[in-house]
């Protein structure tokens, strides 16, 4: 499953990277590498974007963005 | 001299340590050729030059940001001694990724954790000297927001700078074999760098260090693939991997956290700001509270300021040439405009300096990414980022702003295509100096519509500038680069009373230096533009006419006074006149205590003149002299009136504003108001005067500016609609084109930013008169149908279906993903 079919509150597992070039490495920078865990902290008032918590730190990215995140939940 | 470059992730505080240690002697610059700031300082310790340069901020040291970009290319070109890696301590997994980055180019590196008070406060424990000896660097505590640890980094630089490096490894197992392959490869002293780091670089397709080793690239594509097929896994996510690996074990060998899990204040925080249904609400709320602080009550502290500027005008005039009666010397006239357009702008200061302590206050504590993480879905339909909000509300949301600050604050953002298109959209929004001729106009054509024609005016432009971004953003912004909307919401942290006040102080030093000349050499030209050539002949002795025969009378008035001998030369009248004015131009600004110094100061020099200045009450004869000195000073400001039409009338500026009206006729615009957009490009606030002026044809008739305008132009109100239309349009001043011009590191823009308004807005206003004298609309149907045609594009804009970005675009980089797929 994709990060942005995550409920507040959620917990998983990064799986792997869909996304390509400057995403990529913007996200393997943030810390998007296989076996990190992403707790899903909220939805921005409108519903996008999502706010993350990866690496005790906390972080926020557009649902379009979070698909290319694939996860698995804990 | 020691070169030493500060390296840091953003939000670890390095902005602190740098001012820490650099003190106040600082330089702050471009990069050679882009809009990143350069900030150095230079300082001695112990007989030792120290030059610091504070690299941008970045989480990373690959090449696809601008600010990795010039951070790498500064230490590949410059050569710095020693780097100082400044390391949030309260976040220290996600910054020794950057810190391993840095250890590896072969430089003497110093980490700085910095915020060792945030990280007692959470209640973590960190051992730093086992940091030191995993890292095999020297490794000092600091907390910059306290002051504390300068002592200790000076010191570890300049041991640093002499002791052997260290080398530091992070073993990259299986891909250690190619690491030595592209090693081998690397000729000795291509790059004063470690060969070892060049290598990892040219694999994880760093394109900075590809252009440098440009020969080898097939090989390293080669390297790369071959990688890719064994492993089943590419370069970079295997580095990233390896490298989030050995941060996690750093961490888990030197820090012991007490309270993990429990709620931080950050995150009892966020449960609030960022709340469903709270977080509108207080976003409205601190927008509004910047608004009411800076602007409205900012503006209400230059009733204060101004007489400290009128004051100052009032010296200029006292010192130059005094006129002669209506014979005013050009120095003068010039020296008067120079100290009107110089006060136009450094009035604005007051606002200014509060705005700008506001928004670092805003900048430090953390709000902005929040407030951008709040607004991003709206603001992305239109080409903008969450961030994009501050920039426009300053602008001019609610009854005006000012696009300088505007612009200015659009610096954070961190999407350079979004950055751009707040930039030229910022313009767009209701600049405050305008406010005055949109009132003019409003009383003199739309009286009895006053409050709904300025609402239309004060909503429509937030609806422009958001058409106009999406409409650059999918044109001639497309090509930018953009960044992925992956940010940081950092902690929240009280911000320091020294960081707001010297970055404020610091903001607008930089507004008075680079916007201040320039605006200056502006109305230089202006001047020469509106003064040349001057009166014709016939023109002049006919003025000089009638002001001989304004004198005559004065003198036939006087002649049978006591006075009569001492009042019948144009010389004595020419200066019992400029006393007069002088006099009453002085009371008109002073608090009750100074009237009476004043008071005092004129009776001393002018005994004699004074007596009619300030008739005494049992002399009736100087009271009578005094009224027929107030209706002379009132004609001659007629005559002088008239002079300065006739005077642009036949000045060069007045003949552009000709030569344009067979386009702006289609607008309704005659030369007049053309004169009067052009003349108030220095400063909007001029358009009020210069039109006043054009249309206060006698002064004599007493005439409010709203009435002359109304009775004496030949306008209808649809006039006035296509000419407010046209201003909302137009860019506000060029002091805003500078600024426009630094933010954006280019003049081609500045000059984008001026001309693609000024056409759009002709069109516009063409198209809705052309059309409104054709179907016989009047001025509020007009603009009625105006809003309402803009409110339509804007919904229709913010519907279209959203392009899903192709994060390939932007960047001139060398592609090695697309032969792997």
């Amino acid at each position: 499953m994709n990060l942005d079919e995550l409920e507040s509150g959620s917990l998983c597992k990064i799986v792997k990277i869909h996304a390509n070039d400057a995403l990529k490495y913007k996200l393997l920078d943030m810390g998007f590498v296989a076996g990190a865990q992403i707790s899903v902290v909220r939805e921005a008032p409108l519903y996008d974007p999502m706010e993350l918590r990866i690496h005790n730190y906390l972080l926020s990215l557009r649902k379009s963005e979070a698909q290319l995140v694939e996860v698995e939940r804990l | 001299m020691i070169k030493v470059a500060l390296a840091g992730q953003p939000n670890c505080g390095k902005s602190t340590i740098f001012n820490l240690i650099s003190g106040i002697k600082q330089h702050i610059a471009n990069y050679p050729g882009v809009t990143v700031e350069k900030k150095s300082g230079v300082f001695s310790h112990k007989e030792t030059k120290i030059e610091v340069v504070d690299l941008p901020g970045t989480y990373s040291f690959s090449s696809y940001s601008l600010e990795e970009r010039v951070a790498k290319e500064f230490i590949l070109d410059e050569n710095p001694d020693v780097i100082v890696n400044i390391v949030d301590a309260s976040n220290i997994k996600r910054n020794l990724y950057l810190t391993f980055q840095l250890l590896e180019i072969g430089k003497p590196v110093v980490v700085v954790l910095n915020m060792m008070d945030v990280a007692k406060r959470r209640g973590m424990e960190i051992n730093v000297e086992r940091i030191a000896s995993m890292l095999s660097c020297p490794v000092v505590a600091a907390s910059g927001a306290k002051g504390e640890g300068k002592e200790a980094i000076v010191e570890a630089i300049l041991q640093a700078k002499n002791a052997p490096y260290n080398e530091f490894k992070i073993n990259y197992e299986e891909l250690e074999p190619t690491i030595k392959e592209v090693e081998a490869l690397l000729e000795e002293d291509t790059l004063q760098v470690s060969k070892r780091w060049v290598a990892i670089k040219a694999l994880e397709g760093d394109s900075v260090i590809l252009e440098k080793i440009s020969h080898l690239n097939t090989t390293i594509k080669e390297k790369r693939l071959a990688f890719h097929n064994t492993h089943d896994k590419d370069a970079e996510s295997f580095l990233a991997a390896l490298r989030y690996d050995s941060a996690d074990v750093i961490y888990h060998q030197s820090v012991s956290e007490k309270q993990l899990g429990k709620k931080t204040v950050t995150d009892v925080a966020d449960s609030i700001v960022l709340n469903r249904w709270l977080s509108f609400p207080i976003l409205f709320l601190i927008i509004f509270l910047i608004y009411q602080s800076s602007i409205v009550y900012g503006y209400k502290l230059t009733d204060y300021t101004w007489p400290i500027l009128a004051a100052f005008k009032n010296f200029i005039i006292a010192i130059s040439p005094a006129p002669d009666f209506t014979q005013v010397p050009m120095i003068t006239d010039f020296a008067i405009w120079m100290v009107n357009s110089a006060n136009a702008l450094l009035n604005y200061i007051p606002i200014f300096l509060i705005l700008f302590a506001l928004i670092a206050i805003l900048e430090d504590v953390g709000y902005m990414p929040r407030m951008a993480f709040i607004l991003d879905r709206i603001f992305k339909k239109f080409g903008l980022h969450g961030q994009s909000t501050l920039p426009l509300v300053l602008g001019g949301a609610f009854v005006g702003g000012c696009a300088v600050p505007g612009v200015m604050a659009t610096k954070g953002i961190a999407d350079e295509r979004a950055r751009m298109a707040t930039i030229l959209s910022v313009p767009y929004m209701n600049c405050l100096a305008k406010v005055p001729f949109y009132t003019l106009l409003l009383g003199a054509f739309f009286e009895a519509q006053m409050a709904l024609m300025m609402f239309f005016i004060s909503t429509v432009t937030l609806f422009i500038a958001l058409i106009v971004a999406r409409l650059l953003t999918s044109t001639v912004l497309k090509t930018r680069e953009t960044s992925p909307f992956v940010m940081e919401l950092p902690p929240y942290h009280l911000p320091t009373l020294k960081g707001v006040v010297f970055r404020a102080i610091e903001r607008v030093w930089m507004y008075i230096k680079k916007v201040g000349t320039i605006v200056l050499a502006v109305a230089i030209v202006l001047f020469a533009m509106l003064e040349l050539p001057g009166l014709s002949k016939e023109q002049a002795s006919s003025y000089e006419q009638r002001s001989q025969a304004l004198l005559d009378a004065f003198y036939q008035q006087t002649a049978n006074t006591s006075y009569g001998e001492r009042l019948n030369t144009r010389e004595h009248v020419a200066e019992l006149l400029n006393v007069y004015d002088d006099y009453r131009a002085r009371r008109m600004i002073a608090t009750p205590d100074q009237a009476e110094k004043i008071d005092a100061t004129f009776e001393a020099n002018h005994p004699f003149y004074f007596t009619f200045v300030r008739p005494p009450a049992d002399n009736a004869e100087a009271r009578a002299i005094n009224r027929h000195l107030r209706n002379l000073s009132r004609d001659r400001r007629g005559i002088l009136q008239e002079i300065k039409n006739t005077k642009i009338e036949n000045s060069l500026l007045g003949h552009i504003g000709r030569s344009l009206e067979p386009i702006t006729q289609f607008a309704g615009f005659d030369w007049k108001i053309n004169v009067a957009f052009l003349s108030s490009f220095a400063a909007r606030e001029s358009a009020v005067a210069t039109l006043g002026s054009i249309y206060e044809n006698n002064a004599a008739d007493n005439l409010r500016a709203e009435e002359a305008m109304a009775q004496n132009s030949g306008y209808t109100p649809l006039h006035a609609a296509a000419i407010i239309i046209f201003m909302i349009l137009t860019p506000p001043c060029i002091a805003t084109m500078i600024v426009v011009k630094l933010q954006t590191g280019s003049y081609r823009w500045m000059l984008f930013a001026i001309f693609f308004p000024i056409t759009l807005g002709l069109i516009v206003s063409s198209v809705l008169f052309t059309l409104g004298n054709q179907f016989g609309w009047s001025g509020v149907e007009a603009f009625a149908l105006f809003y309402g045609l803009v409110v339509a594009i804007t919904l229709f804009v913010g519907s279209l279906p959203q392009k899903r970005i192709n994060w390939s675009g932007g960047l001139v980089k060398i592609n090695l993903n697309q032969e792997e797929k």
